[in-house]
């Protein structure tokens, strides 16, 4: 288990001026800019959960994992992985933990990444047998042994990226944590990375945090996410119920013959609803008639049979809100 | 111990395979620094051919050619710099990556010192070493070194090596405070060269100057083994240096873990 219990990171640097006067201005003021990246931050996570930390750009998430994989000490407040604070026992901790910077490698940079992998069994002390099961399962979810000989520094984003996953699953550790491990990859390398991070959680009850700006990591991996804004967290809880509470705007397409003359029609009559409850909108050059509505306002039947009476319907498309959408009113609103 | 050795083993052999590999940088860095001790040669024979006694500060004139070539074979094989790379990964953040690993980063630093170390240990210790010994006998017409000053000089040569790297650890860790870590590293080459008696045989500074070198752990990064191949320490004198040696290992180590506290807690990793 993971219990984050108010933790606080206060950056403090000193105060920098524009210009070369200020350089030299600066040489002498004393003057420091504090910056409160995380703010009282505090959650649990279960053994076996994956987790989505998310937050627009400099929200906090790579300052809180840093916390928790015990390589920023924190301002106040403390984690304890597993009943071990990282910051006070910072090798017991290591040994618990696999971690991904999709920024940057945990790799050896000059060496085949073969030799990285074997450095790191004797690091983690994994005996032969688990190694070798290990790496079956690695070279299977994740490609490895197309550049298992190359050096690391000659290898693509993707491969690196694979091979830092890898890495950080050779001594199957107890918690992942993963800081945009998708980002810059492409579909299908995205795909393989993301049914990885699945699978091991399937079979090895693999705790997973995962920081990412890509809301498809988050639907096909997360069953619960937590956000955060400005260094506060504003949303914790389950996937299905955020979409649940926040995805109630639905979006009807039909194709009708005459889109215009649909569109003119009197729906607020119609549908027995005032105006601003719903928007209609045409596209005459498609042929399409949308409505835009709450279902918690109208029903999507009870439209649709509505503009079947009215006008001749082809083809009707259904849309929710798109997580996306979701999402980015939290971060520009709160909720 | 098993386990440890398999660690950080990786580290040597693989510091070991990247000397080899970047042969050109490192031809031109031996041309360099033995061009330098040549010149370092003619430089003393001079001063020896226009000096009224033979002996100058307890150093013969042949004793002299050798202190020049053992002390560029010491300097090349036990001092290693790290303290670049050191300042490099701390201010880059790749650091992080050790940390988040149950590892010690100055340990496999100082496997990595290892091999680099044996790598001039052959080249060019050994072929300088080798020549120097032959030039001895049939040039100076001294009788070869003894093997039990051999031995000394190697034990003395590896704890050099140990306390430099050290004080390189504790030097790179100040990048972490500064931000001027070139000029610092400039500085250092200078004082260097100067207080390992790399330029000049510490005999020749005066006497309370030598006192006070006998506080600091440089002497022990040079001057001890090369003055012990010269067979000048012998008894319990000999027992000191070495003692002395051993004792700058474990106050560096120390002090080494002491300063490492301090950054880990304050580190900022930048990025992500
Ligand atoms: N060393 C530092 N000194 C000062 N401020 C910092 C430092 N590191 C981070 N910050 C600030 O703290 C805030 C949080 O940064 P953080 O890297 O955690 O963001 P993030 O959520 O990971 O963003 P992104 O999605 O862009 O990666 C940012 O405003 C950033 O500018
Ligand atoms: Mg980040």
């Amino acid at each position: 288990m993971i219990q984050v219990e108010h933790i606080e990171k206060e950056f403090v640097s000193p105060k920098k001026y524009p210009g070369l006067k200020g350089a030299i201005k600066g040489l002498f003021s004393n003057e420091k800019v504090h910056k409160l990246a995380v703010d009282d931050i505090s959650f649990t996570i279960d053994d076996g959960e994956i987790v989505g930390y998310i937050g627009s750009n400099g929200a906090g998430k790579s300052t809180t994992i840093k916390m928790m994989t015990g390589i920023l000490t924190p301002t106040k407040g403390k984690c304890l992985i597993h009943g071990v604070d990282p910051n006070k026992e910072r090798m017991v901790n290591a040994k618990n933990i696999g971690v991904v910077f999709g920024q940057r490698t945990q790799l050896w940079w000059d060496l085949p990444l073969s030799e990285s992998y074997t450095i790191l069994k004797e690091i983690y002390n994994v005996s032969d047998e688990d190694y070798k099961e290990r790496m079956e399962f690695l070279n299977e979810v994740l490609d490895l042994p197309d550049f298992f000989d190359k050096p690391v520094r000659t290898l693509s984003l993707g491969q690196r990226m694979r091979a830092d996953l890898g890495a950080a699953l050779i001594h199957n550790p107890k918690v992942l944590y993963l800081d945009e491990p998708t980002v810059g990859l492409d579909l299908v390398v995205k795909d393989k990375v993301r049914e990885a991070i699945r699978v091991i959680n399937e079979k090895y009850q693999t705790t997973v945090i995962l920081t990412t700006h890509d809301i498809g990591d988050i639907e096909e991996l997360c069953s619960r996410i937590i956000v955060i804004d400005e260094g506060k967290k504003i949303y914790d809880g389950g996937l299905a119920e955020l979409k649940e509470t926040y995805g109630t705007r639905r979006k009807v397409i039909m194709e009708v013959r005459a889109v215009q003359q649909a569109k003119d029609l009197d729906w607020e009559q119609i549908l027995g609803k005032p105006a601003d409850t719903f928007t209609v909108e045409g596209d005459e050059e498609n042929n399409l008639l949308s409505f835009t509505f709450d279902k918690n306002d109208l029903q999507v039947s009870d439209v649709i049979s509505a503009v079947m009476n009215e006008a001749e319907v082809k083809d009707i498309q259904i849309q929710e809100t798109e997580l996306s959408e979701i999402v980015k009113a939290i971060y520009q609103h709160g909720l | 111990m098993g386990k440890f050795i398999r660690t950080y083993l990786p580290f040597t052999s693989n510091s070991l395979k990247q000397n080899m590999a970047y042969k050109g940088a490192f031809y031109l860095n031996m041309f360099c620094s033995i061009f330098a001790a040549f010149i370092n040669y003619y430089l003393w024979m001079a001063i020896y051919g226009s000096a009224e006694s033979g002996v100058l500060a307890g150093l013969s004139k042949n004793e002299m050619v050798i202190y020049v070539f053992m002390s560029y074979i010491v300097s090349s094989v036990a001092m290693v710099s790290m303290s670049r790379a050191v300042g490099k990964d701390i201010q880059k953040g790749d650091i992080a990556m050790t940390l988040i690993k149950p590892m010690d980063y100055r340990m496999s630093l100082i496997a990595q010192s290892l091999g680099t170390m044996i790598y001039r240990f052959i080249l060019p210790g050994l072929f300088v070493w080798i020549g120097l010994e032959i030039y001895r006998v049939t040039g100076l017409g001294l009788p070869a070194v003894r093997i039990s000053n051999i031995l000394l000089f190697l034990l003395s040569t590896f704890l050099s090596f140990m306390i430099y790297v050290l004080f390189e650890f504790c030097f790179g860790m100040i990048a972490f405070f500064t931000t001027y870590i070139f000029g610092l590293e400039m500085a250092k080459t200078a004082v260097l060269s100067f207080l390992t008696g790399q330029l000049i045989p510490l005999a020749f500074f005066p006497e309370a100057v030598q006192r006070l070198f006998d506080f600091l752990p440089f002497s022990s990064m040079l001057y001890a083994p090369v003055m012990i191949y010269l067979g000048k320490y012998t008894g319990s004198t000999l027992m000191f240096v070495l003692a002395r040696q051993a004792v700058w290992v474990v106050l560096l180590y120390l002090l080494g873990s002491l300063i490492w506290r301090q950054v880990v807690k304050r580190l900022i990793v930048l990025g992500g």
